[in-house]
């Protein structure tokens, strides 16, 4: 026996002894946060972030949904009030209107549908393609592995807003093309990502049990490793939902982005700083909301991948 | 002792099995020409120390050996011959009518998937169950694992039993698809003395009521004492002495199996007293060896051994055959004690 050992077995005697049982917290995890519903080893200082960021999404994705059944909500595309008209109290002029007269609380509400298919599209595209080339990868290594290295490299080395533009300037923005382009330049990442779990997967031993089963290749694939490659992915889904989000924003602003008069958050920061000057409250709605939605995006991929740890350490 | 004489034929063949390992640092030979046979019910035990190929071979025989292992010699399951099957061919043996059963519970069942899940899955496949035929097959098999109330546990996952459950609910998995022939492979070394009893016996009743055949793979010359018809002793990628195992236990001959089982910790000796080892490691498999691998750790060797392999001898028992120039029995020390060493008494029985 070694001394650290047996000095770790003398201190936890003691401390049942001084508090005549095992401390509450002593279960084999040995956490000290043991109380309340988030002991999974996630600050609980986060739970309030966490909580405002999933009814942050879950709102913005519903007033995306029911938007046209929102009453008295005016069109995002037609002239609601006066050009660059003052916030007022009512629903349609909370947050002014803007250059053209239109709504900015409509424009951001119906704003947030192009951002919802702007993150879940190019991620679900890119997902397939990076989970089909990186279960290839990783379980049959040799040159189908060097292969997708290429092609995942390749994508992450090059500046992906430089590439964007260069895509979009070529075919011409329109929203589809701006969803292919992101997709594509997201499918090395999850590529990657998946390679590397599969490659930690395919060499355990429940695999090997699979085969000894007679399990053929397509079916440890999906059967025995897809399923355990959920964690990984769903702690990398949404940070880049909120890079693709800022990604548009950034494409928009440049005049790249959506045509208007689409109603695209990015669009709508940059036809307000034209006149910035003069009517610095037309930023506030569109810039609060990109910032929110990137930040509860994020705050839920951190939250996702506490989670998901604890768990891996606990199998 | 299972009743083999009932039954008859050739179940499974292993002739002249190989495997080796080409890497930049030379070639790992890890099995060098393995041949054994088992017979329909009956049962084999393997015996060799770590590393000594045991794990290889059933991986080999089942033909699941690692994608850059080369593999040659011939396998043949009732006889069919696996080695030259192409893999799809193959597969429909595996899981089917080969079971196999690995040394840590713990890892071996999927975490994510549901227990139940990973029972049926292999019907799934080799007969095409529906969902309600299997899971009323994998909760029948649960029962009769000794799984409590198996309809729970159906539904949960691995992470929620114990490591001796764990094994049980491997076992099941095993036994899915009524194999002719299980094998396990260390099953119940990672587990505690008592479970690996229960595990055990487990195993023995249902290869009893399923006339099954059973190949026990492990280092614990205990386990394999009392359970089966025959054992095989493993030793550097080979088999060195291979018999029925009353006689192996009464009658070793190899240098090697000898020492093994004079290193059983005995009970019948006071505390405290010295356990005799086997001086030595294990021979490096990136060597080639032309003699008797154990030769540089044998207290007999002579200038023959380390030079050139020892052709197969059989003793009093023609089925008890060995691989020795200078058996137990013939010259030095083993001469007389290995007449006096009672097997089944010394050795604890698990």
């Amino acid at each position: 026996m070694s001394g650290p050992a047996a000095n770790g077995e003398m201190r936890s005697v003691t401390s049942i002894d001084a508090a005549g049982r095992a401390p509450k917290g002593s279960s084999p995890a040995g956490s000290g946060r043991t109380a309340g519903r988030f002991r999974l080893g996630v600050p609980r200082l986060g739970t309030l972030n966490v909580g405002f960021a999933f009814v942050f999404i879950g709102l913005m994705i519903l007033l995306a949904i029911t938007a046209d059944w929102i009453p008295g909500l005016a069109k995002p595309d037609v002239g609601w009030g006066d050009f660059h008209a003052t916030p007022t109290l009512d629903l349609n002029g909370l947050l002014g209107a803007d250059t053209l007269g239109h709504s900015i609380v409509s424009r951001i509400i119906y704003g947030a549908r192009i951002s919802l298919v702007i993150a879940i599209v190019p991620t679900l595209v890119a997902m397939t393609i990076g989970l089909a080339l990186g279960m290839i990868a990783g379980y049959y290594r040799g040159s189908v592995e060097r292969v997708v290295d290429l092609y995942a490299n390749s994508i992450a080395s090059m500046p992906p807003l430089l590439l964007l533009l260069a895509i979009i300037a070529a075919t011409g923005a329109s929203l589809w093309t701006m969803v292919l382009a992101m997709s594509f330049l997201q499918s090395g990442q999850y590529a990657r990502a998946t390679k590397g779990a599969v490659i930690s997967h395919a060499g355990r031993e429940y695999v090997l049990a699979a085969r000894a089963l007679g399990a053929s290749d397509v079916r440890i694939l999906i059967q025995e490793i897809l399923p355990n490659l959920v964690p990984t992915l769903t702690a990398i889904v949404p940070p880049s939902m909120a890079i693709l989000i800022v990604v548009e924003g950034s494409l928009s602003f440049l005049g790249y982005g959506i045509p208007p008069p689409a109603p695209s958050w990015g669009g709508m920061i940059a036809s307000s700083t034209d006149v910035l000057q003069l009517f610095p409250y037309l930023l506030i709605g569109p810039i609060l909301a990109i910032v929110l939605t990137v930040y509860s995006l994020n705050t839920i991929g951190d939250y996702m991948s506490a989670r998901i740890n604890v768990r891996e350490g606990q199998l | 002792m299972t009743g083999s004489s009932e039954s008859s034929g050739r179940l499974l063949e292993v002739e002249d099995l190989s495997c080796e390992f080409v890497s930049d640092a030379g070639i790992a030979r890890v099995l060098q020409g393995v041949n054994l046979t088992l017979d329909k019910g009956s049962t084999l035990g393997i015996v060799g120390e770590s590393g000594s190929g045991k794990s290889m071979l059933m991986k080999s025989i089942l033909g699941i050996a690692p994608r850059t292992a080369k593999v040659t010699g011939r396998v043949i399951f009732d006889g069919v011959d696996l080695s030259t099957m192409k893999e799809g061919e193959r597969r429909k043996f595996l899981g089917r009518r080969i079971g196999i059963v690995f040394q840590n519970p713990m890892t071996s069942l999927n975490p994510v998937v549901r227990v139940g899940r990973q029972i049926e899955e292999a019907g799934r496949y080799h007969f095409g169950w529906a969902k309600a035929e299997g899971r009323r097959i994998a909760i029948e098999l649960m029962a009769s694992v000794g799984l409590p109330d198996p309809e729970e546990c159906y539904t949960q996952y691995p992470h929620q039993f114990s490591g001796g459950m764990k094994q049980r609910i491997m076992i099941a998995t095993a036994l899915a698809c009524k194999p002719d022939l299980l094998i396990a492979d260390e099953a119940t070394t990672a587990l505690d003395v008592t479970v690996q009893k229960n595990i055990l016996d487990l195993l023995q009743t249902i290869q009893q009521d399923r006339r099954m055949s059973m190949i026990l793979v492990t280092h614990n010359l205990g386990i394999v004492a009392g359970r089966t018809d025959e054992t095989a002793v493993m030793y550097g990628g080979r088999i060195v002495e291979c018999g029925p195992t009353e006689s192996l236990f009464l009658d070793p001959r190899h240098r090697y199996t000898e020492a093994l089982i004079g290193a059983i910790p005995r009970t019948d000796q006071p505390a405290h007293t010295r356990l005799r080892v086997i001086p030595g490691r294990p021979p490096e498999q990136l060597r080639p060896i032309p003699g008797c691998p154990f030769a540089p750790r044998c207290s007999v060797a002579e200038a023959r051994c380390t030079e050139s392999t020892p052709p197969v001898q059989s003793g009093a028992d023609a089925r008890h055959t060995f691989v020795c120039y200078v058996p137990v029995g013939t010259i030095g020390p083993g001469a007389a004690a290995a007449t006096t060493t009672p097997a089944g008494a010394s050795t604890e029985v698990i």
